[in-house]
């Protein structure tokens, strides 16, 4: 049961209140007229699924219903960081 | 008004108990508007504090009150603001003149959900067994206000001065809301005033 | 019945009972007594009862091997009838009077077991991977095996009865949680405690004080208990401490969140009389503190499962707290000190210690010199390698081993004893700390895994580390407490000398004879797997330790091999010629102990499984007899049967009188969503496929929603308000997730978009009225607005006065008729039903309910989104191009998709009408479609039916289904080849049955 920060609320929320939604930063090509077939492909169904750290998205559906993203290991579940929708992330894994 | 029913009017409980452990009260019929708006704003935050005579709460899970209004903070753009009933229309009406030519919503959803206030010797345990969130009074001060689940359902919780709970649940999960209740105060009884 | 052995074993004083309460109970059928304070097993072995079930595999007797949660053997089936429980372990179980418990298995009897000899004569015939290597071929004969295998093994039976008892939850919240009530968890939760933290402390056990309360030690110069008692006392009279004994820690899962179980009446008889009997507690907590202690290992050897054969630790236990001993003539076997302290409280309860039989070649020390002093014989590097006796131990075999402990190096002696009391080294409690996927590390100095690297925000107390000692444990436990509560300092603990001679890491105690030729050596007793088995699996080539878990059930019984699963994996490692380390171990997943389903369920059941959600108009449809429908949560009106109507016979009714005159259905289930801002029009131009550029105020327009694919995701009609505002309904189950991604394009995509959009389903109620009368009705109750067709047209909305209710009236049709929606707040939504059923009664107005509304909605062949479609239907797919913009300025939601190439395919699955070329026949929805009426398997599928029904005014059955290339197809026959062997042929047609041109909803 993960015990997740609204960036929002600021506070600390029970996973209940929550609903995962998918992969964080995946943005709506402008112009998708102007894509190939496998440019859209990837934009639709194409995520990193990665072991490690992943910035997804969640709603805060019993709460504030405001989406946020959150920076979580996907295999210790440790939370990093959660940041508001237009935010960037500050843990990337990449070495600054 | 014989016309208008709340959505636990037809509520029963079969006896009256006399030293029950939770003591519940619908308060029927409040208007109930949601209010949208930029928090950033000020035109609109002082356009609103002027008509309702109280500025709107801008903190997380906090609240304003002032006479019968009531408004709670529902998210960085949403409040909920409780008047007395049938007052509703009027102050729809003020804040849509005030605001007009601003982008803001003003929605009247007072048939779509109820105000219940849950009081009792035993409303920590209850709010326990009903709710993830921590209600303890160190972590819910008075007029702290927070929308979460209650049971299978979701409510918004208000700490009243007296330190009773006021919820506001949706109508169409009224009856599930107080069967839940019938049956998590069946240790300790349950009193409908 | 008398008492049949009458607590032979029973000390005339001492341990934590009340002898002046004694209880009766009953064991297979006997009468027994014990006392207030027992378990059920300290009670069975102050009886004198040794064998209490038999073995899994081979039926053999076995006894109580411990006295707690590590318990392989004594598994009870508890109470009769609907209140029966199977397999909890009978030292676990407090005893109350009236107790009734069985063994789970043994036939005809425990002491006599026909299986038994099965497992004797079939000993080399059972090897590991038995049912593997046996039952698996023929394939076709496993169901016959299985069912034989069930009967004659396995253990306990659960009750066909509904439980009658009630459970519950309670959600916890704490700055510390400590998990364990011995020195260290006390000694913790004390610290924490005074410096005015929210701390919960939980216990398994009925009292506070793990090893304390089996302890002649003294702690700051008075004894154990003492000092047990003075804590709790302090604990319990602090406001901020929760103390919950009996109370198991079963799962310690992410961000330290944690679940117990509280056994709240399982101690005062089968049924809870008031309140639940379980409850489950779900704890959040900021700081946990594991002080969870650590459990006795038994010692591999020769018949080492025969009742007498127990745990050293376990034995002391039952003399120290129990005042039982479960034995006359006792042997100690042990690797370390603590096999002394137990022939000590042996000794001085009375008893005989024939010997201490030390590993060991040369012990020394405090307890070594203590046992001396006491006289008891001890036998320094000699071993107990087999156990002989019939249906319990009567003779030990005692030989000399080398300092390996791998040979037998001398002659054999054989003693005359009853208990065997094995002390094989600690293993400490790990197991919560797997949960949350840390893998414990393999500690040399202590020879056990202790907790390995944890994610947690986790403090490790007492003999969870290897800290055995009890000061060290009131020390770490003290400590603990301190830092998870930004203590400077903390209070310290005084006790008498308990130093310690290192132990012998042993686990296979080796016989005269190979590991194949020795009497069974059991590792896991609840599974009964041996040394020898273990042995074939590494030789079979199963060497990691997952695969030789699951290849041997190795730690699978419902004890998780908490005695077994170490000297397991040594024996592997060695097997193997690697190190425990190199080895590695299983890890232990939730729960610690079986939790019942009844806790687990809570209040969850029944009318509280899923919440109902109910209309304003809810108590008239139930006053008028209605069968209700589960639309997602809410519960809609079904049909209205009148008499001794059946349902088709209702639905006939109500069909033909929305057709004929006028009927009525509550609608307000509908999603709605009130959109408000400058940029709505933009928005639902994003969001549905058509134009909304130019839809005026009082007007409404259908739209259709697509996910990013193309597919059709959700319908409704919005309804334009003024130009910045727009009411939009979605269907009644998709209302929530409309609304999340209308959101979640609002928020993350276009914030620059000033739109706010507010949910209004509840606020609204809807009573939808359509049929040829619906105007003269509507009439009735309406003067203020000119409800003529050409004022008031087809897809109109009107601010109107309706019985004397400000209403929005929306002349909308979902029926194909003229047909009117009034919406009202829902605080006056029965008034408003009530008031047009009462003016409907001249033209006979009648309640429909979503049956009759599936029956009319498909003679004109709309679509139900979820049920004509499910996700893989694009709106050329369903007939509905015209609904699909071509020019619009922004590239609509799915747009894009409908020229990848899989969904511009001619040849996709399209929505068409199905014409039953059998008139009176309805074909059942969800039949396959194929092209052929000779079923030969395989044969191209084409589709399947996803409505059906019989269509009253039509008089023949109509249907919607999806078939390849369908629109291409029409008038082509397929077919149904249904169960039950018919086979049903139709024609592909329009979906549109009944009035194609529309002539009637636009009257």
């Amino acid at each position: 049961m993960l015990h997740i920060y609204c960036p929002y609320c600021e506070e600390m929320r029970e996973e209940e209140e929550f609903s995962y939604s998918g992969e964080a930063h995946i943005v709506r090509p402008k112009d998708p007229k102007s894509l190939t077939d496998d440019e859209w492909g990837d934009y639709l169904f194409f995520r990193t699924n990665p072991r490690g750290l992943h910035h997804e998205m969640w709603h805060h559906s019993a709460g504030c219903r405001r989406y946020f993203n959150v920076t979580r290991d996907t295999s210790t579940y440790r939370i990093y960081e959660t940041y508001k929708i237009g935010e960037k992330p500050i843990v990337t894994g990449e070495k600054s | 008004m014989t016309n208008m029913y709340t959505p636990l009017h037809h509520i029963t409980l079969p006896d009256t108990v006399a030293d029950a452990g939770i003591v519940m009260r619908e308060d029927k019929l409040r208007g109930h508007l949601n209010l949208r708006g930029n928090p950033e704003d000020q035109a609109f935050t002082e356009t609103v504090a002027k008509v309702l005579g109280v500025a709107l709460p801008l903190q997380p899970n906090s609240s304003a009150e002032i006479g019968s209004t009531c408004i709670y903070w529902l998210a960085p753009n949403e409040w909920l603001l409780l008047v007395a009933a049938g007052t509703q229309d009027q102050v729809e009406a003020d804040l849509r003149s005030a605001l007009m030519g601003q982008h803001f919503a003003i929605t009247d959803i007072s048939s779509g959900q109820t105000l219940v206030n849950l009081a009792g010797a035993k409303l920590d345990e209850l709010m326990m067994k009903s709710t993830v969130y921590d209600c303890h009074s160190s972590h819910f001060p008075v007029g702290k206000v927070v929308q979460t689940t209650f049971a299978k359902t979701g409510a918004t919780i208000y700490k009243c001065t007296d330190g009773s709970f006021d919820l506001v649940i949706r109508r169409s999960f009224a009856d599930y809301f107080f069967l839940w209740l019938k049956d998590a105060s069946e240790d300790y009884g349950l009193a409908v005033i | 019945m008398t008492n049949r052995l009458d607590q032979c074993n029973r000390m005339a004083e001492g341990g934590r009972i009340d002898r002046s309460q004694p209880l009766t109970f009953t064991w297979n059928g006997k009468d027994y007594q014990g006392y207030q304070g027992d378990t059920l097993a300290s009670a069975m072995l102050a009886n004198g009862i040794k064998v209490v079930g038999r073995s899994f595999k081979y039926a053999r007797p076995r006894g109580i091997l411990g006295h707690g949660a590590e318990e392989a053997n004594a598994l009870m089936q508890l109470g009769e009838g609907k209140e029966t429980i199977p397999n909890p372990r009978a030292t676990q179980i407090e005893l109350f009077a009236g107790l009734t418990a069985k063994a789970t298995n043994g036939w005809p009897s425990v002491d006599f077991d026909l299986m038994h000899w099965l497992g004797k004569l079939g000993g080399k015939m059972m090897p590991v991977g038995f049912y593997y290597k046996t039952f698996m071929w023929p394939e076709k004969m496993w169901m016959t095996y299985e069912k034989f295998i069930r009967k004659a093994a396995g253990f306990g039976h659960a009750s066909a009865h509904p439980d009658p008892d009630i459970y519950d939850k309670l959600n916890q919240h704490c700055d510390v949680m400590v998990v364990g009530a011995g020195p260290a968890g006390l000694a913790a939760a004390l610290e924490a405690g005074r410096s005015g933290k929210r701390v919960i402390i939980a216990d398994e056990q009925n009292e506070f004080g793990g090893s304390l309360l089996a302890t002649k030690e003294s702690i700051n110069g008075q004894s154990a208990i003492t000092w047990v008692e003075q804590v709790t006392a302090e604990l319990a009279a602090m406001d901020n401490v929760q103390c919950l004994s009996r109370t198991c820690v079963f799962g310690y899962f992410d961000h330290n969140f944690l679940a117990a179980l509280e056994r709240r009446t399982d101690h005062q008889g089968m049924t809870a009389t008031s309140g639940s009997r379980q409850r489950i507690h779900r704890i959040r907590a900021h700081k946990v503190v594991l002080a969870t202690g650590a459990i006795e290992r038994p010692l591999v050897f020769a018949n080492n499962d025969l009742p007498g054969v127990m745990l050293s630790s376990s034995v002391a236990t039952y003399i120290n707290r129990y005042g039982v001993v479960p034995g006359n003539r006792c042997v100690v076997m042990t690797t370390n000190d603590s096999g002394y302290q137990t022939a000590l409280d042996i000794n001085g309860a009375g008893r005989t210690v024939v010997a201490i039989v030390d590993t060991r070649q040369q012990p020394s020390g405090r307890l070594f010199e203590a046992a001396q002093a006491a006289g008891i014989t001890i036998k320094t590097g000699h071993a107990v390698i087999e156990a002989r006796g019939s249906n319990q131990v009567s003779n030990a075999l005692i030989a000399p081993i080398d300092a390996s402990g791998e040979n037998v190096t001398g002659e054999t002696v054989t003693v005359s004893c009853d208990l065997i009391a094995v002390a094989g080294g600690w293993s400490p409690v790990v197991h919560l700390t797997c949960h949350t996927g840390s893998r414990p590390k393999w500690d040399e100095t202590i020879a056990g895994f202790v907790p390995g690297d944890s994610d947690q925000d986790q403090y490790l107390a007492g003999a969870i580390t290897g800290e055995y000692t009890t000061l060290g444990a009131l020390q770490a436990g003290a400590k603990m407490g301190a830092l998870v509560t930004a203590s400077e300092t903390s209070t310290s603990y005084a006790c008498e000398d308990e130093s310690v001679c290192p132990p012998q890491a042993l686990y296979l105690v080796p016989h005269t004879k190979s590991v194949s030729r020795a009497p069974k050596q059991f590792v896991d007793f609840q599974n009964d797997v041996t040394a020898a088995g273990i042995a074939l699996a590494n030789r079979e080539g199963f060497e990691s330790i997952e695969h030789v878990k699951r290849y041997t059930a190795l730690g699978f019984g419902t004890d998780q091999g908490k005695t077994g699963n170490i000297n397991g994996m040594a024996i592997t490692a060695k097997n193997l010629g690697k190190t425990i380390a190199e080895t590695g171990t299983t890890i232990f997943r939730p729960a610690y102990t079986p939790v019942t389903f009844g806790a687990l369920g809570g209040r969850d059941i029944g009318e509280l499984l899923d919440p109902a959600r109910h209309t304003a108009m809810h108590v008239w449809h139930q006053q008028h007899g209605a069968e209700f429908e589960n639309v997602g949560q809410w519960k809609r009106p079904w049909y209205y049967p009148k008499g001794n109507e059946t349902m088709q016979e209702a639905v006939n009714r109500e069909c033909l009188a929305v057709r004929n005159s006028v009927g009525m259905l509550d609608a307000s289930t509908l999603g709605k969503i009130d959109i408000q801002g400058p940029d709505a029009r933009e928005f639902l131009n994003r969001v549905y496929t058509n134009a909304w550029s130019k839809l005026a105020p009082g007007k409404c327009r259908y739209g259709l929603m697509l996910k990013e694919d193309g597919m059709v995701f959700d319908d409704g009609v919005t309804a334009c308000i003024d130009d910045n505002h727009f009411l939009m309904t979605t269907t009644s189950g998709g209302a929530a997730g409309v609304l999340s991604w209308l959101e979640l394009w609002l928020q993350t995509e276009w914030p620059e978009l000033e739109v706010y959009l507010t949910s209004v389903t509840d606020h609204w109620a809807t009573c939808s009225f359509s049929g040829p009368n619906a105007r003269n009705l509507l009439a009735k109750l309406c003067d203020d607005i000119d409800l003529s067709a050409e004022a008031f047209k087809f897809m109109d909305w009107r601010n109107a006065t309706v019985a004397g209710v400000k209403a929005r009236i929306f002349r909308i049709s979902f029926t194909g008729e003229l047909a009117f929606e009034v919406n009202v707040p829902a605080n006056k939504g029965l008034y408003m039903w009530q008031q047009i059923m009462a003016a409907g009664e001249e033209f006979g107005i009648t309640p429909y309910g979503t049956e009759s509304m599936h029956v009319l909605r498909a003679e004109k062949g709309y679509i139900i989104v979820g049920q004509d479609t499910d996700g893989s239907l694009t709106p050329q797919d369903c007939g509905m191009d015209w609904i699909v913009a071509k020019n619009k300025d922004f590239s609509f939601l799915g747009q894009r998709s409908f020229s990848r190439p899989d969904t511009s395919r001619e040849d996709r699955k399209h929505l068409v009408g199905l014409k039953p070329k059998d008139p009176t026949v309805v074909i059942p929805e969800g039949a396959q479609i194929v092209p052929h009426a000779e079923v030969t398997i395989p044969m191209p599928m084409l589709g399947h039916v996803t409505s059906s029904y019989w269509s009253a005014c039509l008089g023949h059955g109509i249907a919607l289904g999806t078939v390849k290339s369908g629109n291409h197809r029409m008038g082509e026959t397929v077919y149904c080849p249904l169960a039950d062997g018919r086979v049903l042929a139709a024609e592909i047609c329009s979906p549109v049955f009944y009035d194609p041109q529309g002539e009637r909803h636009h009257d």
